[in-house]
Order: structure tokens, then C-alpha cells, then sequence
């Protein structure tokens, strides 16, 4: 017997799709529209013409793989600590990972200004370097909720305390240990944990606009202000690269050790191995 | 002077101690198993050799030098664990460099070995395969191998085959023992299986909540148990009730038969509680059997090349096994017979 068509699911689907589809469709339509009575990428060429529009990427993108690579340097140990000798303090510990979901970023940027301003014993923020620096570590707090869950799912996949006790038995000292097995086998976490970091430190306007650093996400809302079209063709390039580190996640949360990027192909296999 | 020796160690975890006062001395190149039940201690016993315990009190010494306070990366030791515990980072060839490479060995050096290793187990043609690409007989060889690339000085083996099926667990076991009389390791392997135990090692050592209760080869602990526990854990054992009928002439009375024991009477309240291995039993006597008991058969358990059978005498159950033989017919159910036995055979045990 055939199961008859499930109208009333299909119409939900069609109705939520239709329901992100056509405002993106419509933005992206706009977007299109920048020259009279043709429809062009002359939007898109005027962004990628706009010498602040690529400053300030090469700003962002910086200051978020600074991000990235603080995040995991301090994260990755840190999870490792709590899982392989503190266990009980666990539940602690990611709450406190939790933290910056609930502070607002309004008021992580006045705390760090009483703490680190001009008239502080720190005063981090009298120069530019030190400002950056201050970005940086918000960007690394402010994604730590996602880094943490990423990399501490990655050790949950693993038995830590068997592979330390094995990699210890061979020799090799805990730091030895942490570079040589923790890490590599948390690494497609990591990068997981470094998309999610860069998508949220790129487009972040906060942060960036109250340290008065020229960033990314500024100047989006700068040209938001300004102009009519670019920022619809802004929105579109943004959403194209969110969903690139979705798909790029997707790649290496998969990925097995010894294989590519691409998986390896069946008829290929043998060869690879016997080599 | 032995090789490897533990003294007085106990372990206390807060308020429980799960080692108390364990000893053991083993010579180069012996092969010792830890046997016991869950929790008696085992294999934190094991993990104190390795490093990964210190000792509450007591203390361990490897080649005459005292590693109670040494960090486990600097003993020198192989280990192999219950759940393989290779690195999924590397492939076969990786694994087992791994410890050679945190040696300081170069490349020429770290390949030699690595195939030697490899030749060893048998697994050349994997070297390049991943943990997950390989089944678990597999991934536990190359553990062994990646234990013993380093030429550690004693390799300490923690329930190694538990987590294997039952074919390959045999085969395994005796390619260890091949391996490690081979290489003439010192090897400390932790089981709570007694047959394992039992057919693997030259000397074991049966724990009982946190003490070696009896340490000896799988022989004398088989044959001549010292504690209940040993007896009642290491194989089956029949328990016959008798009453003392001369302490002093070592006699005993049971079923109306009077017999002598091998060693002294230890039971004093004029009860003794004999034992007695199923092998030791028979429904045929032979010259050296002087005893017998009647019964009546309740299973015959039909295994193969042994019948095991269970009599019901007087309320207490007893088991035995015969050997089959082509001409052989079982006993039925209901039957009454007689089992019977040497007493040369039977020693008492604790209550």
C-alpha cells in the first residue's frame, strides 16, 4: 500500500523555507539593482573597490585568528586539566564557560575599560596595540561558550586519562603528551570550535566600536548608515561566508585521522596503504 | 635478588584502603598474574609498578632501585591496556614509533625497530592502517608492540584480553606468552579470569580484598589452596561435610567411612569441611580411590570430551567431570551411584 503524499508537512516545509528564502532572495534582488534598469554586481564592486571595506577586513580577520589561537591555547589545556584530574569541578568550570553568553558585551567592554583605563594599573587602552589586545582577549571571551563545548566534546569522543597513561608509559612527559596526542586528536574540534570563533568575532560591532578599533563590524553598520545598496550585497557575502565555515565544520568535524580533506576514494585506499 | 619487588605496599583511597600490606617478589624474566575478583586490588597493584599510584605505604623497587616516588615516564616500563588505548592520531607505523621517538632514536633506528616490532606481531603488512581500521585482536598486538618497541624493563599487562571475543582471547594469550618467552620480559599481567591466569603465568598471585592471599605457581595454587577463597575462586570445588573422628590421627568420618587427611586438622568445634576438585571423583573407582559416597545423579551435562555430572548426596550437591570416550554411556538421571575418591585428594578447608 503507498502512503499517501503528507500534504500538511510539505506545506510546513514550503511555508518555513519560503520564510528565510524570500527575504534573502529579496536582499539579494536589491542588491542586484545598484545601476538603473539593469541588474548588475555593481554593488559588489564598489565593495570590494572601498579601501576601508578591505582594511578593515584585514583587521578583523587578524585580530579573530589571534582570537582563535588564544582560545585554544588557553581552552584545550584547561579542559584537559578538569577532565583528566579535577573531574568534580566540571559542572564549575563550564558554567563559568557559559558566562559570556549572559553578560552583555556592553558590559564586558565598560568592565575592561575601569580595568584596563587610562587611570588604571594597567592602562592598556592608551595605545592602539594594547587596545588591540583588549579586542582580542573579548573576542576570545566572548567565544569561549562555543570553543569550550567544542573542544570538550572532542575529549569526551577520546579516553584522555587511558591515552596520557599509555603516552606516559612510553615515556613521554605531560607536555609532550598534551602536544603530541591531546591536541591531535581534538584538532578537528578545535577548528569546529576556531569557525564558529571567526564568524563571531568577524561581524562583531560591539566590542570593536566602544574600543574604537576599525574593524569589521563597524564599518558594516557605518555603511548600513551611508548607502543604499552595498549593504545588501554586504549581507549576501556574509551569508555566503557563515554558511562556508558551517560546510568547512561540517569537512573536519567528520574527518578521520589519515584522511584528507577529501575522503579517500575506495580504488585509491590500497595503494595509499601499501606506500 | 629479585628484579622487580614490592614491599609492605598499601594503597588507601580517603578512607577506603583497596591494598593492604602486599609483598611480591619477581625474578627477571618471570611472568607473574594478579587473579582476583573486581576490587581486590589488583590492578592498582599494577598501576603502583607503573607509576600511575603511589603507595600510601611501602615501597617498589625495579633492578634494585627504588621507583616509588618516579614519575611513570621516567620507569621504563611497557604498558598494555584493557581498551587498547592507541593513539587514533597515528597509524599502526606511529604507534609504535611513539615511544622510540620520545627516546631521542633517529629515523633509521626508529624504522629498524618499528619492523622488527612489526614482524614480531605479525602485522607488517598493517603498518600503515589506523586504530579504527583494524578489529580488536589487532589493535591489542600492535599495543603490545607499541608496549615493547622501547625495550622497556618490565611490561605490565592490565586485563589485556577482556575486552577481546573468546577465540581470539585463547590465541592471543598464547601468542603473549610466546612473545614475552621470546623476549625474556619480566611481565606482570593483571585477569580476573583464572583460566587465563592459570595457563598463561609461571607464577600467580590470588588477591582477596587488597592482600595476596596465596602467591605460588598455577599448580600449587590449584592443588593445594591455602585460604577458602583461593580454593572457593580458583576453580570448582566440592564441599563434604564430616564429622573429626581422631584430631590427633589426622581422621575424619564420613558417610560411615573413616579417612585419613594429608595434613593436620585445623577445625576444632569436631565438624570439618572437606574439599575436593570434580576431576578427583570418578563413577569407576581406580586402585588409588579408597573412598566412595552414594548418590543420585541429578544433571549429566554433556560438553564434549568431558561429562560433567551432579549427584545430590545426602542434600549436598557435588559435581565431577568424567572424560568421554567413544564407548561411554552417561548415567541417567535418578540414578543412584557412587562417586569415588582418594583421600589423598581431599584437603579441608576453612569455614
Amino acid at each position: 500500500m503507498k502512503k499517501p503524499f503528507p500534504v500538511l508537512p510539505a506545506i510546513t516545509v514550503l511555508v518555513a523555507a519560503a520564510y528565510f528564502l524570500v527575504p534573502l532572495f529579496a536582499t539579494f534582488y536589491f542588491s542586484l539593482k545598484m545601476t538603473r534598469g539593469t541588474l548588475s554586481f555593481a554593488a559588489y564592486q564598489s565593495v570590494f573597490n572601498s579601501r576601508e571595506f578591505l582594511d578593515s577586513l584585514v583587521y578583523s580577520t587578524l585580530a579573530s585568528l589571534a582570537a582563535i589561537v588564544m582560545g585554544a591555547l588557553i581552552i584545550v589545556p584547561t579542559v584537559y586539566w578538569v577532565r583528566l584530574k579535577i573531574p568534580k569541578l566540571r559542572p564549575v568550570v563550564e558554567f563559568v564557560s557559559l558566562l559570556p553568553l549572559i553578560v552583555p558585551g556592553v558590559v564586558l567592554v565598560f568592565g575592561y575599560i575601569r580595568l584596563f583605563g587610562s587611570n588604571s594599573y594597567l592602562p592598556l587602552t592608551n595605545t592602539d596595540r594594547g587596545t588591540d589586545l583588549l579586542l582580542v582577549l573579548g573576542f576570545v571571551i566572548m567565544s569561549m561558550p562555543y570553543m569550550y563545548r567544542a573542544v570538550d566534546n572532542g575529549m569526551a569522543a577520546i579516553d584522555i586519562s587511558t591515552l596520557t597513561e599509555a603516552a606516559e608509559s612510553l615515556g613521554a612527559s605531560r607536555l609532550r603528551t598534551v602536544a603530541l596526542v591531546i591536541f591531535p586528536n581534538v584538532r578537528s574540534s578545535i577548528i569546529a570550535g576556531s569557525f564558529l570563533t571567526f564568524s563571531i568575532s568577524l561581524g562583531e560591532f560591539v566590542l570593536p566600536s566602544l574600543l574604537n578599533r576599525p574593524a569589521f563590524g563597524p564599518y558594516l553598520v557605518q555603511l548600513g548608515q551611508d548607502r543604499a545598496y552595498e549593504p545588501a550585497a554586504l549581507a549576501i557575502m556574509a551569508f555566503g561566508f557563515t554558511w562556508a565555515c558551517m560546510a568547512l565544520m561540517q569537512v573536519f568535524a567528520n574527518k578521520k585521522p589519515g584522511q584528507g580533506v577529501v575522503p579517500r576514494l575506495p580504488f585509491l585506499s590500497r595503494k595509499e596503504r601499501s606506500a | 635478588m629479585s628484579f622487580l619487588s614490592i614491599t609492605g605496599a598499601t594503597k588507601a583511597f580517603g578512607a577506603n584502603t583497596v591494598v593492604k600490606g602486599f609483598d611480591l617478589e619477581v625474578q627477571k624474566g618471570e611472568f607473574v598474574s594478579f587473579l582476583g575478583p573486581s576490587g581486590c586490588g589488583k590492578t592498582t597493584v599494577l598501576r603502583m609498578i607503573a607509576g600511575f599510584e603511589t603507595p600510601t605505604t611501602g615501597k617498589v623497587m625495579i633492578d634494585g632501585r627504588d621507583v616509588t616516588q618516579l614519575a611513570p615516564n621516567k620507569r621504563r616500563i611497557g604498558m598494555v591496556f584493557q581498551a587498547y588505548a592507541l593513539f587514533p592520531n597515528m597509524n599502526v607505523f606511529g604507534n609504535i614509533a611513539f615511544g622510540l621517538k620520545i627516546a631521542g632514536l633517529n629515523k633509521t633506528e626508529t624504522e629498524g625497530r618499528v619492523h622488527e616490532m612489526l614482524k614480531l606481531i605479525g602485522l607488517e603488512h598493517l603498518a600503515a592502517r589506523y586504530p579504527y581500521e583494524m578489529s580488536g585482536g589487532q589493535q591489542q598486538r600492535v599495543a603490545l608492540a607499541r608496549a615493547l618497541a622501547p625495550r622497556p624493563q618490565v611490561l605490565l599487562l592490565d586485563e589485556p584480553l577482556s575486552a577481546l571475543d573468546a577465540k581470539i582471547r585463547v590465541s592471543l594469550r598464547e601468542e603473549i606468552r610466546d612473545i614475552q618467552r621470546k623476549l625474556g620480559i619480566t611481565t606482570v599481567f593483571v585477569t580476573h579470569d583464572q583460566e587465563e591466569a592459570m595457563s598463561i603465568s609461571d607464577r600467580m598471585v590470588v588477591m582477596n580484598s587488597g592482600r595476596a592471599d596465596q602467591i605460588g605457581t598455577p599448580a600449587e595454587i590449584y592443588n593445594r589452596p591455602r585460604t577458602s577463597f583461593v580454593a572457593s575462586f580458583v576453580g570448582t570445588l566440592n564441599i563434604l561435610k564430616a564429622k573429626i573422628a581422631d584430631a590427633g590421627q589426622r581422621k575424619v568420618s564420613i558417610g560411615g567411612r573413616t579417612l585419613q587427611l594429608n595434613d593436620r586438622i585445623k577445625s576444632s568445634d569436631g565438624n570439618v569441611l572437606l574439599a575436593l576438585r570434580p576431576e578427583a571423583l570418578s563413577l569407576t573407582p581406580s586402585d588409588r580411590q579408597d573412598v566412595a559416597v552414594e548418590g543420585t545423579v541429578t544433571h549429566v551435562n554433556f560438553m564434549g570430551s568431558v561429562i560433567r555430572i551432579r549427584m545430590d548426596v545426602d542434600g549436598e550437591t557435588i559435581v565431577f567431570d568424567m572424560f568421554n570416550t567413544p564407548h561411554l554411556t552417561p548415567p541417567t538421571l535418578g540414578q543412584r551411584a557412587l562417586a569415588h575418591f582418594s583421600s589423598q585428594d581431599v584437603f579441608e578447608i576453612a569455614a
